[in-house]
């Protein structure tokens, strides 16, 4: 971005390129991003420093007072089961909902995208609202929906030849439960994204695969999918964070129960800060999280990141 | 021929039919249930429509909790975190997208880190801090860790590159720079930007959840999903109808403009991923 201007600017009348240099000295510039350097040190890079010092610490309701322990939280988290188990938990929430939601995603976006006629928008408001509907109010809901006795869930999938389940309270199927009712939540917003990257492809492109003979689904696969790289990339990143923010879902269906089966990261972090008042092991928690968010996010970069076409910035 | 192309379409209907049957089912449902007696609930087949029909559930919803004044308090804070972050972004977009200065990439960077870092990573250090500076259980409290949002810079700044410089250096020779040349030209051409960007940020912290049940302990300063998620604890075990209702009632609002301005907040969010 840097270069675009700089290009320009050796273009210019030189006294227009030293009014401006000479605006650009003093340090303008830096007074623009002051407002918001303020508050992202405040509260996003200062607590990313505090909660790796806090955690070095035993800090906790019957250690009022900090202790320095140095590595010793993260070594009895190492030794926890439940940590593990709680990572695993949110593995299994990641492969639950992020294929089927992209896939679906994109299912529709390619369905929707078609000249369908009036009834396109209304397709487009049934498929997206469930994104606009707080998360907590979703999972009251299909708390409901769950009921064992009088459930719809249940009811319906019968005809399905499903067996009646007690998704929430079964330790086998109450991730699932929650997994499923993610991906109903979430897919709308992913659809709508690949249906503004549809958008952008030319249509003459699909014209001329046609006159060369080639059908709707090498179409899809030839054309359309490699064009949309850049849409899933974006879709899979936002997806991984925010299926590591899985939390009011957890909060308002299980409590991360039963059994901890449905206890994921950031419940965890918060029953240990807020229930147990163990700051320092909150702390380690936190920490750990940020660094598995930042090398799934660099991974994601390295190998999906150079395969991605992008136009010239 | 034009029927022949309409029946072409005639399986995407019904993939597009069914499946978005199944994703409403759930909203109907809810408000079928919060329109029932709580008799009516216990029926061994699901029974559709709610007769006779009982708004009652929603009056009794507000004698047992102030969603009210929860409404309200979410009104203050979503409109607050906005305002605050449009001047933020606009500022530091613009910089970004006409300036050039020395570590201009490095601090761009530590915008886009914003992104993620979500508040779910970083909340019990931000709530030490709040209980230092002694804003536990106010509404400010709320708002404070999203008033800078490297996401909208990001938004923002794409939308100021679009705008040719040849105008800036117009302005420039004609006096008008800097903060007067942003205010008057540049936000006035960056209005869709602007408006999607608002839009999502409304509806996201509209949603907001985990950060405000840490920081509010008290009714007066809760917000609509924390006052839901508190009414379900109280009423646990109560009937479903009037669960459903206050459900219902907390998801109206958002529900209710989306329907209205549908087409505009479709737009927004498709735009929001076009432009990452």
């Amino acid at each position: 971005m840097s270069d675009s201007t700089a290009v320009l600017t050796g273009e210019r009348a030189p006294a227009l390129a030293m009014a401006r240099r000479f605006r650009l000295g003093g340090g303008g510039a830096y007074f623009y991003l002051l407002p918001s350097l303020v508050f992202l040190a405040l509260f996003t890079y200062y607590p990313i420093g505090f909660s790796a010092y806090l955690s070095l610490f035993r800090w906790n309701v019957l250690n009022p007072e900090k202790i320095f322990v140095g590595l010793e939280n993260y070594l009895q988290l190492w030794r926890e089961p439940l940590f593990w188990l709680v990572l695993r938990n949110n593995l299994f929430y990641a492969l639950g909902t992020i294929p089927m939601t992209m896939a679906l995603g994109l299912f529709l976006a390619v369905l929707v995208n078609q000249r369908l006629g009036a009834a396109r928008s209304l397709y487009r408001v049934a498929l997206f609202y469930p994104t606009m509907i707080p998360m907590v109010a979703a999972a009251m809901l299909w708390v409901w929906i769950f009921n064992p006795g009088i459930g719809l869930f249940n009811y319906y999938t019968a005809f399905l030849g499903i067996p009646r389940i007690e998704w929430l309270y079964d330790r086998h199927w109450a991730l699932p439960a929650i997994i499923i009712m993610s991906i109903w939540k979430n897919f709308g917003y992913f659809m709508l994204i690949y249906l503004a990257a549809l958008q952008g492809i030319p249509a003459e492109l699909y014209e001329a695969a046609s006159i060369e003979g080639a059908g709707a689904w090498r179409r899809f696969w030839r054309i359309t999918f490699p064009l949309l790289t850049p849409a899933t990339l974006f879709v899979f990143i936002v997806a991984i964070i925010s299926s590591f923010q899985v939390f009011d879902q957890v909060f308002v269906m299980t409590q991360g129960g039963p059994a901890d089966q449905t206890n994921v990261l950031t419940f965890y972090i918060y029953q240990h800060a807020f229930r147990f008042w163990d700051i320092g092991m909150g702390a380690t928690l936190t920490t750990i999280f940020i660094c598995l968010l930042l090398v799934l996010i660099m991974l994601i970069f390295r190998y999906a990141g150079r395969r991605v076409y992008y136009e010239a910035d | 021929m034009a029927l022949r192309k309409r029946l072409a379409h005639l399986p995407t209907h019904l993939v597009l039919g069914s499946i978005s049957l199944v994703a409403v089912t759930p909203y109907l449902w809810l408000l079928s249930t919060s329109l029932k007696f709580p008799k009516e609930v216990f029926t061994p087949t699901p029974r559709w429509i709610p007769w006779p029909v009982n708004f009652g559930n929603y009056a009794e919803v507000f004698d047992r909790a102030p969603f009210g004044v929860f409404l309200v308090n979410t009104v203050l804070v979503v409109t607050g975190i906005l305002a605050v972050q449009l001047v933020t972004i606009t500022l530091a977009a613009y910089v970004f997208a006409r300036r050039t200065f020395r570590g201009q990439s490095l601090l761009f960077g530590l915008f886009l880190i914003q992104m993620m870092i979500p508040i779910h990573a970083t909340f019990v250090p931000n709530f030490l801090t709040l209980r230092n500076l002694d804003l536990l259980n106010t509404r400010v409290a709320m708002m404070l860790p999203f008033f800078a949002s490297g996401y909208g810079t990001f938004l923002l700044r794409q939308a100021f590159r679009q705008i040719p410089q040849d105008l800036e250096d117009a302005a420039v020779i004609d006096g008008c720079g800097g903060l007067r040349f942003l205010w008057h030209v540049l936000v006035p051409l960056a209005r869709p930007t602007l408006v999607a960007f608002g839009l999502i940020s409304l509806v996201s912290h509209w949603n907001d959840y985990l950060w405000p049940l840490i920081v509010t302990d008290t009714p007066d300063v809760r917000t609509l999903t924390i006052g839901l998620g508190m009414f379900v604890q109280q009423e646990s075990g109560a009937d479903w109808t009037l669960l459903m209702a206050a459900t219902a009632f907390v998801t109206a609002p958002l529900m209710v403009i989306f329907l209205i301005f549908q087409r505009k907040f479709i737009e927004s969010f498709m735009f929001s991923g076009l432009k990452g």
